[in-house]
C-alpha cells in the first residue's frame, strides 16, 4: 500500500498498523504463560540441577569412588569427599561427603570431572529450603535426590 | 563511612553555569529504568538537564580478584555472571583468550558451534533492550513478544548446555558438549519463526510517529566523540562509524560467513534502535550459514588436562553485543592466571551518558540510559 | 407518596424532570453502585485484555480466571496502612480524593441511559458535564500540593496543565456537536437527552454527519478524552519509570484506591459523552434503514444474546478448566457464575423487560466499546513526552478543532448561505 507520507501521517496509518499487532495477539491460544504449579515445564536432559550421587542399581553401593576430582575442579571449593579402602572390594568408599549446595553455581565442572560418572546434576530446580543448614548435603541427601515440595494443596 | 560529596562540586566541573536555582536530583541505584542499580546524580535546570554523574560499583563482586584466585578452566563460570543477559558471548571472548596465550586454536565444529551460539546470544541480548528500552519508553508490549522470543533462544540453550542464564557452553580448546540432536533443526526453526516477529515488532514500533517522535534526534552523539571516548559496539555504528571487530579482526570463523555491518546516519536514538534491528537479522543470515556449513570432526582441541600457559600476557576482544569485550589476562606460568581484567563494553559506553544528555529534558535521560543497553553486571564486575 | 410513584412511573420524564426526589434518590444509588461495579469490571477487563494482547494471562488464581481479582485488590487496599506524610497539609490531604471522586460521580447526573433514565435533563446539560469535570483538576493540584514532596507537585502540575490543555479541543469539538444540533429544528439544545433526541430526529449519528467533520470532531473528543484522563500514550504524569512519580504518589491503601476509582469513573464519564453527542447514545443501529417492529424485536433481543454468549464462554471456561482437585472450586465457581449470566440472558427475554432494557443495553454497550478503545491503547502505544504533549493539544487539536468548527457552521449554514448568494446575485443583476 503506497500511499503518500501525507496521507499517511493524516490517517493515523502508523497508529493503527500497531493497533492491528496487538489485537491479533489476544486470542487466548497465543498466550505462553506456563501457569506454574500447576503445568510444570520441560525440563531438556542436559540440565544443570540439584546434584546427585548415583549408586549401583545391582549392589546398592555408591559409586563414587573417591577419587577427589570433583573437589578439585569445583571453581567454590564446596565439595568435601572422604573415604577409605573397602579391603574386600579394593575399592574406596566413601565415608562422609558434603557437598555445600549454598554455594554452588550449578556450573557442572565437578560432573564434568567426575571419573566413574556418579556425580551428575539432575534435572531437579525445586531446591527451595526454609533454612540454610538445609542446603549443606550429605551422603544420603544426595543419593535420595530432592523431593519436591507441593506447594498447593 | 561519611558520603563523597566532591562529585557534586560543580564549580570545578563546569564553568558556564552558576545559576544557583538548579536543582540536583537523584534517580537512585533502586528505579524501574536504570538497569540494574546504576545511580544517576542529575543537574536541572527545571527539566532541562545540565550534566551528569553515574556512581556505580553497587554490583561490584571482585570478579577479577577471584580470577586470580582460581585456574583458567575454573573461571570460565565465573565470566558468564559479567554481562548475565548474553553470557555466551562472554564465554567466547574468555576462551579465545585463553587459548591465544595457549597458542591453541578450537577445531572447525567448535568454531562453527561457538558462532551459532554466539549470534544466538546477540539476538537475545538484543532482545532484552528492545523489550526494557520500549517499556522505558512507554510501550508496554514489545517486552512481552521479545521475551518470547528470547525464550526459544534459551531453550536452545538449554538442550545444548545445560543452563538458560549462566551457560557455561563453551571450555578452553573448544566445545565440550557435542551438538544435541535436532540443534541444527531447531536452530533454522528458530530464524524462520524469529523473521516474521522482527518484522512485527518493526511494525509497532519503527514508524510509529510517537515512538519517531521520543527517539529521533535524542541522544545524538557523534563520531568524534564515539571514538574520543571509547565507545564500541552499536552506539558507535549508529553515529557512522563502520567498525565492527567480526569483519576488523575477524575471530572464530567469521571471515568465512557473509554478512553486513549496519550503520546509522545520525547518532542518535532512532538509528541505535535501527542498527540493533538489523544486527538481529544480520546474525540470523550468519546462524543460517553457519548452520548450512557446519563441518564434522572433533571438538575439543589438544589442551594438557593442568593448563599452564607460558609467561606473558594478551588482550583479546570480541563484538560482544554491547560493543567491544576485551580480556587482559596476564601468565605467569603457573595455574592460575596473574592478572585477568575485563574491558566491558557497558562500563565505556556509560561514559558517553554524560556528553549524551546535556540540554535533554529529564524524561529523555530514561531513554538514552536504554539505548546505551548497559548491563550494570558488567559495568561493576 | 404512593401517587408520587405512580405518577413518576407512567410518566416518560426523568425524575429530575418530574420533580420526584425519591426516583432521583433511587437513580443516584443505581449509578453509583453501576458506576462501581463498572470500575470493578474494568479493573478485570484491563488485566485480562491487556495480558492477552501481552502474549500472557493475566490474573488466573484469584478465582476461575481471575474473577474475584479485583475484590482481592479492594480488599487489600482497604486493610492496609493508612500513611500520611508528617508536613502535608491535614485537611486538604484528606479531601483532595474526595473532590475527585465526587466530581468524577457527579457528572453521571446528566448522561442518559435512556430517554427517560437519566437522573435530571438538565437543559445545560453537557456544560454541566465538562465544568464538574474540570473541577477534578482542582482536586489532583490538592494532591499534589498536600502531599509536601517535590515529585507529587511536580506531577500534579504537569497532569492538571495537561488535562487543562486539552478541556479546550475538547470543548471545541462538543461545540461542533452543540452545533449541529441546531440543524433541523433552529434551536439547538445543550441538553444531553435533547442531542441524542437530535440525532433521532435528523436520522444520523452526528459523526456520520457532514461527512468527514463530524467524524473529524469525534476523532479530536477521542484524542482529546485520553488525554483529559491521563491514560496512554498521554500518562506520563503517572509513569512508573519516569522520575516524577504522579500526584498520588504519597496515597495509599483506601485513598489511593480513590484516585483509582476516579479515574475509571472519569473514563467512563468522558466516554459517556463521546457516546451520547456522537454516537448516537441510547439509539439502536440503524433506527430507519432497518426499521419495522420486526426489526425492533430482533434488535431488542440482542442484550439476551449477548448474556447468553457470555454465559457460553464461561462455560466454554468449565469445561476446558485442568479436570485436578485443586481446581474444584474454580470450576464450580465459574459454572455458577456461567449460569447467573444465563439466567440474567433469560430474564432479559421477557418482552416486559426487553423493551426497558433496551436503551440502557446500547448506551452501556458503546461505552463498554470505548474502554476497550482505552485498554488497547495502553497495550499499544507508547508515551508521549511532555512537551510534544503539550504541542500535540495545542497546535495540532486545538487549531483542528478551529477548523471543523467553522467548517460545520458553513455547511450548516448551507442552505441559507446558498440562497442569500443566489438573492444578492439576483438582485445585483448578475443571474436573470
Amino acid at each position: 500500500m503506497s500511499l503518500s507520507p501525507l496521507v499517511r501521517k493524516i490517517f493515523l496509518v502508523d497508529l493503527i498498523k500497531g493497533l492491528k499487532v496487538t489485537f491479533n495477539y489476544q486470542p487466548p491460544s497465543e498466550a505462553i504463560t506456563e501457569q506454574y504449579p500447576l503445568e510444570r515445564p520441560v525440563i531438556f536432559e542436559r540440565y544443570r540441577g540439584q546434584p546427585r550421587l548415583k549408586v549401583d542399581p545391582d549392589s546398592g553401593a555408591s559409586m563414587c569412588i573417591v577419587c577427589n576430582l570433583c573437589a578439585l575442579a569445583c571453581p567454590e571449593q564446596l565439595i568435601v569427599v572422604k573415604g577409605e579402602r573397602n579391603p574386600v572390594t579394593k575399592r574406596k568408599e566413601p565415608v562422609s561427603w558434603v557437598y555445600d549446595l549454598s554455594r554452588c553455581m550449578f556450573c557442572g565442572l565437578c560432573a564434568e570431572a567426575c571419573s566413574t560418572d556418579a556425580l551428575e546434576l539432575t534435572q531437579d530446580y525445586e531446591m527451595a529450603l526454609y533454612s540454610r543448614e538445609g542446603m549443606v548435603l550429605d551422603q544420603a541427601a544426595l543419593e535420595r535426590g530432592q523431593e519436591p515440595v507441593r506447594y498447593v494443596k | 563511612m561519611s558520603e563523597r560529596t566532591d562529585y557534586l562540586d560543580l564549580d570545578t566541573k563546569d564553568e558556564t553555569f552558576l545559576d544557583a536555582t538548579e536543582l540536583v536530583l537523584n534517580m537512585g541505584p533502586q528505579h524501574p529504568s536504570t538497569h540494574g542499580v546504576l545511580r544517576v546524580i542529575l543537574k536541572l535546570d527545571g527539566e532541562k538537564v545540565l550534566g551528569t554523574e553515574c556512581v556505580i560499583g553497587y554490583l561490584h563482586r571482585g570478579v577479577e580478584k577471584i580470577a586470580e584466585n582460581r585456574t583458567y578452566a575454573m573461571f570460565n563460570p565465573y565470566v558468564d555472571r559479567m554481562d548475565y543477559v548474553a553470557a555466551v558471548s562472554n564465554g567466547l571472548g574468555y576462551c579465545e583468550a585463553v587459548e591465544k596465550l595457549q597458542n591453541v586454536e578450537a577445531p572447525p565444529r567448535a568454531q562453527y558451534i561457538r558462532v551459532i551460539l554466539t549470534e544466538l546470544c546477540r539476538i537475545a541480548s538484543h532482545q532484552v533492550w528492545l523489550g526494557t528500552h520500549a517499556l522505558d519508553i512507554g510501550a508496554l508490549t514489545p517486552l512481552f513478544y521479545c521475551f518470547r522470543d528470547r525464550e526459544e533462544i534459551l531453550k536452545i540453550f538449554e538442550k545444548y548446555c545445560g543452563a538458560r542464564l549462566t551457560t557455561h557452553a563453551f571450555r578452553i580448546g573448544g566445545c565440550i558438549y557435542e551438538t544435541y540432536d535436532g540443534f541444527e533443526q531447531d536452530c533454522l526453526k528458530f530464524c524462520d519463526a524469529f523473521l516474521p516477529k522482527l518484522d512485527e515488532y518493526e511494525e509497532l514500533l519503527t514508524t510509529n510517529r510517537i515512538w519517531v517522535r521520543r527517539t529521533r534526534g535524542v541522544g545524538i552523539l557523534k563520531p568524534e566523540d564515539c571514538i574520543a571516548l571509547g565507545v564500541t559496539g552499536p552506539v558507535l555504528r549508529a553515529s557512522g562509524v563502520k567498525w565492527d571487530l567480526r569483519k576488523a579482526q575477524p575471530y572464530e570463523c567469521y571471515n568465512k560467513f557473509d554478512f553486513e555491518i549496519p550503520t546509522g546516519l545520525n547518532g542518535d536514538t532512532y538509528d541505535r534502535y535501527l542498527v540493533r534491528i538489523e544486527e538481529m537479522r544480520q546474525a540470523v543470515r550468519i546462524i543460517r550459514q553457519a548452520v548450512d556449513g557446519l563441518p564434522q570432526g572433533p571438538i575439543m582441541a589438544k589442551i594438557p588436562k593442568v593448563l599452564k600457559p607460558p609467561v606473558g600476557e594478551i588482550y583479546h576482544s570480541i563484538e560482544a553485543p554491547k560493543g567491544e569485550l576485551g580480556y587482559f589476562i596476564v601468565s605467569d606460568g603457573s595455574t592460575q592466571p596473574y592478572r585477568v581484567r575485563v574491558r566491558p563494553p557497558s562500563f565505556v559506553n556509560l561514559q558517553a551518558l554524560d556528553k549524551m544528555v546535556r540540554g535533554l529534558l529529564v524524561a529523555d535521560v530514561v531513554a538514552v540510559i536504554g539505548t546505551l543497553d548497559i548491563v550494570l553486571g558488567e559495568v561493576d564486575r | 407518596m404512593l401517587d408520587a410513584i405512580t405518577n413518576y412511573l407512567y410518566s416518560s420524564a426523568t425524575p429530575g424532570e418530574a420533580g420526584s426526589m425519591f426516583w432521583a434518590t433511587i437513580y443516584i444509588l443505581l449509578i453509583t453502585i453501576g458506576v462501581s461495579l463498572a470500575v470493578i469490571c474494568m479493573n478485570w477487563l484491563e488485566r485480562k485484555i491487556l495480558a492477552h494482547m501481552q502474549v500472557r494471562l493475566g490474573p488466573m488464581r484469584v478465582g476461575p480466571h481471575g474473577l474475584l481479582q479485583p475484590f482481592a485488590d479492594a480488599l487489600k487496599l482497604l486493610i492496609k496502612e493508612d500513611i500520611i506524610p508528617q508536613d502535608s497539609d491535614k485537611l486538604v490531604f484528606w479531601s483532595a480524593p474526595v473532590v475527585v471522586t465526587m466530581t468524577a460521580f457527579t457528572t453521571f447526573l446528566v448522561v442518559p441511559f435512556g430517554r427517560e433514565h437519566a437522573v435530571t435533563d438538565m437543559n445545560i446539560g453537557i456544560l454541566f458535564m465538562l465544568g464538574v469535570s474540570s473541577l477534578g483538576v482542582l482536586g489532583i493540584i490538592m494532591a499534589g500540593w498536600s502531599s509536601n514532596s517535590h515529585y507529587p507537585l511536580m506531577g500534579s502540575l504537569r497532569s492538571s496543565a495537561q488535562m487543562v490543555s486539552y478541556e479546550v479541543a475538547m470543548g471545541l469539538a462538543i461545540v461542533c456537536a452543540v452545533l449541529m444540533t441546531s440543524l433541523q429544528t433552529g434551536t439547538g439544545t445543550l441538553s444531553m437527552i435533547g442531542i441524542v433526541e437530535s440525532q433521532a430526529q435528523q436520522h444520523t449519528w452526528f459523526i456520520f454527519k457532514f461527512f468527514p467533520l463530524g467524524f473529524l470532531a469525534f476523532a479530536i473528543f477521542a484524542i482529546a478524552m485520553v488525554a483529559e484522563t491521563n491514560r496512554a500514550p498521554f500518562d506520563l504524569p503517572e509513569a512508573e519509570s519516569e522520575l516524577v512519580a504522579g500526584f498520588h504518589t504519597e496515597y495509599s491503601g483506601f485513598r489511593w484506591s480513590l484516585f483509582f476509582l476516579a479515574e475509571y469513573a472519569a473514563m467512563l464519564a468522558v466516554s459517556s459523552i463521546a457516546v451520547t453527542l456522537w454516537l448516537g447514545g441510547w439509539l439502536r443501529p440503524f433506527p430507519n434503514w432497518l426499521s419495522g417492529a420486526a426489526w425492533d424485536t430482533a434488535f431488542s433481543l440482542v442484550p439476551a444474546l449477548t448474556m447468553f454468549v457470555l454465559a457460553g464462554l464461561c462455560l466454554l471456561g468449565v469445561v476446558r478448566m485442568p479436570k485436578i482437585p485443586q481446581m474444584k472450586a474454580q470450576t464450580l465457581g465459574l459454572l455458577i457464575f456461567g449460569l447467573l449470566l444465563g439466567f440474567v440472558g433469560l430474564v432479559l427475554l421477557v418482552p416486559g423487560v426487553r423493551e426497558r432494557v433496551q436503551d440502557i443495553f446500547w448506551f452501556v454497550a458503546k461505552v463498554a466499546f470505548f474502554m476497550y478503545l482505552y485498554i488497547w491503547y495502553r497495550g499499544t502505544f507508547p508515551r508521549y513526552r511532555f512537551d510534544q504533549l503539550m504541542k500535540v493539544g495545542w497546535k495540532i487539536l486545538l487549531p483542528t478543532g478551529l477548523g471543523v468548527l467553522i467548517a460545520t457552521a458553513l455547511w450548516g449554514l448551507l442552505p441559507q448561505l446558498s440562497s442569500a448568494v443566489f438573492g444578492l446575485l439576483g438582485v445585483g443583476g448578475v443571474l436573470p
